[in-house]
């Protein structure tokens, strides 16, 4: 018996390590891929680098879905300099550290041309290096705290002056006086934070009404907060510009109703909270906040309506969770829109070149859904239009506010760079030559 | 980007035009109050509508003044719903409706009158309706005080407490007039507080036309009422004297009321702390209960405690989109109440399989079960992810919304009061399961002695199981009673695991009254600590503080009398 259960044993420690080195499901073409990038052969790889589990999983996953959406339709019109994408899914699953293994793998291993990925700041941190060494692209389209530009990535997202900052100049003019900045505690709030209050103080906000306060990841109990908010609200004027992330707006929303305060009383400007996230909260408390963006699924235009209508098909086909009731929103459309970038880049170009590439993206003009954008000429970032919207009870949102055309993005803050001195751009091709050749 | 310049952020406006606003709010006032002059006003104010929504700006202001001259109660409604996006250009007429932009047709009603404009009631696309008209930005506020003038008279009391709020938040005495005409007509008692609040922080700050006499009673009446409403402003007037020393008595009487409104907003912080504290304090007991059980009196570590709850909280879900999907809408709220069995059911269940299939073979071997539980975990937040996906969204009964002002700015709310019931209920349960009942004499049985309690016929093996299923039951109706403070992921129940052990541990293994103290404990002493030193740094401190706590005192708060087996 005891003979037995070790062959058992045996067997299955090598049927598991055969297992283990099938990675992804993509060792088919390893042998193929050293040909897949070069001028002979039929297909192009992307790596797409979105987390399908843990705690960042509710919102990553749809931008998978999406860009598996944008490489199904340009294939489907013949793909990108007549080569057909071959996209590579891999999971970090929210860990940052394996973000930057799994970037690596896609850039060493499977020879990606691009890839588009990352969600938080701090994954985007732990991948850096690693574009950076390799002379690789990445296209990150999530709204984050700016400070930073790589000439390896491309950001097809706002910056604080294309969504913090004119958030919070919509709340003065709306007659707020009072600010409550509530932030989940990592790089991004802390530094959005760090715009805002610069901001605010620059507008003449006394210190006196700026409270500034952050609860770790997952945090639950929002009940002191809550009554700390009511207090510093009692008397009229005053909002909150939240950046909490993750299951943690459920419980803060929540506590704020069930205590008793409105967003008559108190708005809250939420910085995180779009149409994907409202699709798993008790939408009922939440009407009437605020969230500020630069695309909304309910932009009502042809060209709108008709992604929306052909992401919701793409999830119902594929049998993706949620199905048709799955919605867009801006991280949705920015990675979606990416994909496009980078593709009428290469048709530019002419080649799949990282260099040429990122030359021919600099000034490019393009439809995205939401409407006409166009990268900056220098600055790796996106021209996008701002939109203020309240949430409705069926989880939309209603555009109560824009601006005026496209706003140019800053890479770094003029508010905490107030001498217009910035540090010079990292990454970039490297002298003596590391990167793959094409 | 540059249209919207912060002119004035500080909103005192009419300053100026004090006198002569109130003149014209009085009457207008006193005009709404004589229902005889109503007939005739109507038709103006129908007309200065029309005229406020196809005009210019000037020609808007002009539309505004004639508009507030009116007695028509639907001014109130109609300027809302102007200010709201809710009013159409369509086909020529200005057109509004009943219900939310995702309906795709709707009754076409008239802006103003809100009477169906087709009465053959014929149904109209909203797509066809274009986009919304939408109010000047430099109109908003005057539209918004003006409705709110309207909105005193409102049908609703939670718009009348709103308007009488920020009429008296926004500091402009021109709302004097209308406050105090609201104040004798009101009888609804909660809202004549909010109005009598109003108009004594207005006179407070009303240098100019109020007798310092006024004032100073008004101070009065706001020290009374512990108004925090009225804080900022005793604090800027305050301010304002500064130091000169000139206007003593007035000041006087000024940090008088100031020291009785801060004096009463400790209060209810102390009672804040409390009740968040006995809330917290009775979710972990209702965490930590199965654990006490699981871990206690059958020596066994579940790490996948957790998950048990996660899947108590997913039944509530099941139950939840069952009741939404094939029940009629009236018995939505009753799905709650069916919940409660049913999850404390399928985690006992889910429960009841682990152990048969996992626990069972692995008993006086803690870190196998360890282990083993930590692999049952994993494979049940894999097979709800699998089956959900990460995103699920639940509407809570519309009886546990919101709370109870149990005292003026102290609300209870009501989710949080529900979950201190049941985790007393649970408590008087599993003692009275424990104490009371043959299936409680075998369990204690089979913990104290195995082999004698074999010998007498129970089985023991039985036992086992469904304890095991009973501990997981009751981590099922904590994740149930979760629901209603936050969301529904397939991984929450990582978050609360540690905090389980904690409280189990710091308690005492074994014991009922431990797994209470220490709940409770915590709970409160995280509340206290909390307001001072932030959310991240209270969590440090807690831990902190248990670790201590273990090193002085290992068995925990109430450790297990007697010969006990060694776990």
């Amino acid at each position: 018996m005891k003979r037995f259960l070790a062959l058992c044993a045996i067997a299955t420690l090598v049927v598991s390590v055969f297992g283990c080195t099938q990675e992804g499901g993509s060792d088919t073409s390893s042998t193929a891929s050293s040909t897949a990038k070069s001028a002979g052969g039929e297909s192009v790889k992307i790596g797409i680098l979105h987390s399908l589990s843990g705690t960042m999983a509710i919102s990553e996953t749809s931008l998978k879905d999406v860009v598996l959406m944008a490489a199904e339709e340009i294939n489907a019109k013949g793909g990108v300099l007549g080569k057909k994408i071959d996209p590579v899914v891999v999971d970090p699953a929210s860990d940052w550290d394996l973000f930057a293994e799994k970037a690596r793998d896609l850039i060493t291993k499977e020879e990606v041309a691009v890839t588009f990925g990352c969600w938080t700041s701090v994954s985007r941190k732990s991948v850096l290096p690693v574009f950076e060494q390799y002379n690789e692209l990445l296209f990150y389209p999530v709204q984050y705290e700016g400070e930073e530009q790589s000439l390896n990535v491309f950001y097809t997202a706002a910056t604080p002056n294309q969504q913090l900052v004119p958030a919070a100049e919509y709340m003065m003019a709306e007659g707020s006086t009072k600010f409550y900045l509530l932030g989940t505690d990592y790089v991004f709030p802390r530094t959005a934070n760090k715009v805002l209050k610069a901001f605010l103080k620059s507008k003449g906000v006394p210190d006196a009404n700026v409270i500034e306060e952050y609860t770790p990841f997952h945090h639950q109990d929002y009940q002191t907060i809550v009554g700390k908010i009511k207090k510093f609200a009692a008397g009229g004027g005053a909002c909150v510009l939240s950046t909490i992330n993750g299951d943690s707006n459920v419980p803060f929303y929540k506590e704020f109703a069930n205590q008793g305060l409105t967003s008559a009383d108190c708005p809250i400007m939420a910085f995180s909270v779009a149409e994907d996230e409202l699709r798993a909260m008790d939408v009922p408390p939440l009407v009437g906040h605020l969230a500020c963006w630069n695309y909304y699924q309910s932009i009502d235009t042809p060209e709108n309506n008709e992604f929306v209508k052909n992401f919701k098909a793409f999830c119902a086909k594929h049998n993706l969770p949620g199905g048709s009731s799955r919605v867009t929103d801006d991280p949705i459309e920015a990675a979606y829109f990416g994909v496009y970038v980078w593709k009428a880049a290469v048709e530019k170009a002419n080649s799949f070149d990282v260099d040429k590439v990122r030359k021919a993206v600099y000034g490019l003009e393009f439809d995205a859904p939401g409407g006409r954008k166009s990268m900056h000429a220098s600055n790796q970032h996106t021209l996008k239009p701002v939109y203020v919207g309240e949430i409705l009870a069926n989880g939309q949102f209603k555009i109560v506010w824009n601006s005026d055309g496209l706003v140019s993005p800053d890479s770094y803050s003029r508010y905490l760079h107030p001498d217009g001195k910035f540090p010079a751009p990292t990454g970039g091709p490297k002298k003596v030559s590391t990167s793959k050749n094409h | 980007m540059e249209k919207h310049i912060i002119s004035d952020p500080y909103p005192m406006t009419g300053r100026r035009h004090t006198a002569l606003f109130t003149a014209v709010l009085t009457v207008l006032f006193t005009s709404l109050l004589s229902p005889s002059t109503a007939l005739s006003q109507g038709n103006t104010a129908a007309e200065a509508a029309t005229q406020l929504l196809k005009a210019d700006l000037e020609g808007k202001r002009k539309a505004l003044a004639a508009i507030t001259q009116s007695s028509d109660a639907r001014v109130g409604r109609f300027l809302q719903a102007y200010l709201g996006s809710e009013i159409y250009l369509w086909n020529d007429d200005f057109v509004t409706f009943d219900g939310s932009t995702d309906e795709r047709v709707v009754a076409v009603l008239d802006a103003f009158t809100r009477s169906p404009l087709d009465a053959s009631g014929a149904l109209v696309k909203v797509s066809e309706l274009g986009v919304s008209l939408s109010a000047p930005r430099r109109l908003r506020r005057d539209l918004q005080n003006t409705a709110r003038i309207f909105d005193l008279l409102s049908d609703e009391p939670e718009a009348r407490t709103l308007s009488a709020t920020k009429l008296g938040d926004s500091g402009n005495p021109a709302f004097l007039g209308p406050l105090e005409k609201a104040l004798e007509v009101e009888s609804d008692s909660d809202v004549r507080f909010v109005l009598e609040e109003s108009v004594a922080i207005l006179r407070l700050q009303d240098a100019e036309n109020t007798a310092l006499e006024a004032r100073l009673d008004a101070a009065r009446t706001l020290g009374e009422f512990g108004s925090s409403r009225a804080a900022p402003v005793l604090i800027r007037l305050l301010d304002e004297i500064g130091d000169s020393g000139d206007q003593a008595s007035t000041e006087k009487i000024f940090r008088a009321s100031l020291s009785k409104i801060e004096s009463y907003e400790a209060k209810i912080r102390l009672l804040g702390y409390i009740f968040s504290g006995v809330s917290l304090g009775s979710i972990l007991i209702l965490m930590a209960l199965g654990l006490s059980i699981i871990f206690g009196q059958m020596g066994v570590i579940n790490m996948a405690h957790g998950e048990m709850m996660m899947v108590g909280a997913y039944a509530t879900f099941w139950m939840h989109e069952f009741f939404v999907h094939y029940m009629p809408e009236g018995l939505f709220n009753v799905y709650f109440i069916v919940a409660l069995p049913f999850a404390f059911l399928v985690a006992a269940a889910v429960g009841f399989v682990t152990e048969l299939v996992v626990v069972r073979h692995l008993y006086g071997r803690p870190l196998e079960t360890l282990l083993a539980t930590w692999g049952v975990s994993l494979v049940l937040i894999q097979a709800i992810r699998l089956l959900h996906g990460d995103n699920s969204a639940i509407n809570n009964p519309t009886w546990l919304r919101g709370g109870a002002e149990v005292l003026q700015n102290f609300v209870l709310p009501y989710n949080r009061c529900f979950i201190i019931v049941l985790c007393l209920l649970a408590l008087f349960g599993v003692r009275a399961l424990m104490n009371r009942t043959r299936f409680g004499l075998r369990v204690r049985a089979t913990v104290q002695n195995r082999d004698m309690a074999d010998s007498l016929g129970v089985r023991t093996r039985r036992v086992d199981g469904l304890t095991f299923a009973f501990g997981a039951g009751l981590a099922g109706t904590a994740g149930y009673a979760l629901t209603l403070i936050g969301g529904i992921t397939p991984d929450m129940g990582q978050n609360y695991i540690v905090d389980s052990f904690l409280v189990v541990v710091t308690g005492g293994v074994g014991e009922l009254i431990g797994t209470v103290g220490a709940g409770m404990g915590l709970g409160v002493l995280n509340k206290f600590i909390e307001p001072s030193t932030g959310a991240v740094w209270g969590k440090v401190l807690i831990l902190a503080v248990v670790i201590v706590f273990i090193q002085w005192r290992p068995e925990g708060l109430f450790p297990p009398k007697g010969r006990v087996a060694d776990v």
